[in-house]
C-alpha cells in the first residue's frame, strides 16, 4: 500500500500541459515546493513526480506536477540497490 | 465565481468521429470520479456556470503522441489499468466531450456530481484494460 504525498488525478492537465491539483490535497503541504520529488496520484495509481510550481489561482493554490518516467517500483528498487551498495 | 472559466481553454477543432478511442487511467470508482469531478468543479466554471468533469485523452491520430500506443506509452503509462471507451459510446450514454487545453486532452462533462450521474459515467467508461506499456522498462 502506497501513501501518496499529494492526491491528484494524474489524468488532469491544464494549459501548462502539466498535471495539476490543489495544494490542500497534500498530506504535508510543506513538502510541496518547486523541485521537490513527491509521490502523487492515489493508492491505486501512484507515480513519482517533480513539483514544477505552486501558483495562486482564483480557487486556491494549484500545484503543477511533472510525472517522472518509470513506475514507483523502479524507484523503490533504485533506493534498495543504492542502500545495499553503501552498506 | 472563484473559478477560471474553461471556455477560453476550449480548442477550436472538428469533433472527433464516434469510433475514436478515449483513454482514462484507472481503475475508476464512483468515489474517485466524485473526487475528480469535484476538483474540476472547484477550479473551473463553464460560461460562468458550475461545471463537473473528468479528464480524458482521445486517440486522435494513428501514430505519434496522440495515438492509442503513444498515449498508453507516455501520457497514461503510470496507470496499470486504463479505461478505453469510444467517443460514440460516451455520447450514446449522454455525455459531452469538450476539447480542452492541449490536444488530445478532453474534459468529459457531467451534469452534476450526484451519485447516479457518477455511476452512469463509470458504466460508460467500461471495465479498465491492462496497459501493456506500464512497467515495461523493467521487463
Amino acid at each position: 500500500m502506497v501513501t501518496v504525498d499529494i492526491t491528484a488525478d494524474l489524468n488532469d492537465e491544464d494549459e501548462t500541459g502539466f498535471v495539476w491539483t490543489f495544494l490542500d490535497e497534500a498530506r504535508d503541504p510543506s513538502l510541496i515546493s518547486p523541485g521537490a520529488i513527491v509521490v502523487a496520484g492515489d493508492a491505486d495509481a501512484p507515480a513519482v513526480a517533480e513539483v514544477v510550481d505552486v501558483v495562486d489561482k482564483p480557487a486556491g493554490k494549484v500545484v503543477h506536477l511533472r510525472l517522472l518516467p518509470g513506475v514507483i517500483e523502479d524507484y523503490e528498487a533504485l533506493i534498495r540497490r543504492a542502500l545495499t551498495s553503501a552498506s | 465565481m472563484n473559478q477560471d472559466d474553461l471556455r477560453p481553454h476550449v480548442r477550436d477543432e472538428q469533433p472527433p468521429s464516434d469510433a475514436v478511442v478515449v483513454l482514462r487511467g484507472g481503475p475508476d470508482t464512483v468515489t474517485k470520479l466524485a473526487g475528480h469531478a469535484r476538483r474540476t468543479n472547484a477550479a473551473y466554471c463553464l460560461d460562468g456556470e458550475p461545471v463537473w468533469g473528468v479528464s480524458v485523452f482521445a486517440a486522435l491520430d494513428d501514430v505519434g503522441p496522440a495515438s492509442i500506443d503513444g498515449l498508453l506509452a507516455h501520457r497514461v503509462v503510470s496507470y496499470r489499468l486504463v479505461h478505453t471507451p469510444t467517443i460514440g459510446s460516451l455520447v450514446d450514454a449522454g455525455f459531452e466531450l469538450l476539447p480542452t487545453f492541449r490536444r488530445p486532452h478532453f474534459t468529459l462533462l457531467l451534469s452534476s456530481d450526484a451519485e447516479h450521474d457518477l455511476r452512469r459515467l463509470l458504466n460508460a467508461l467500461g471495465l479498465p484494460q491492462v496497459n501493456p506499456y506500464h512497467g515495461s522498462r523493467r521487463r
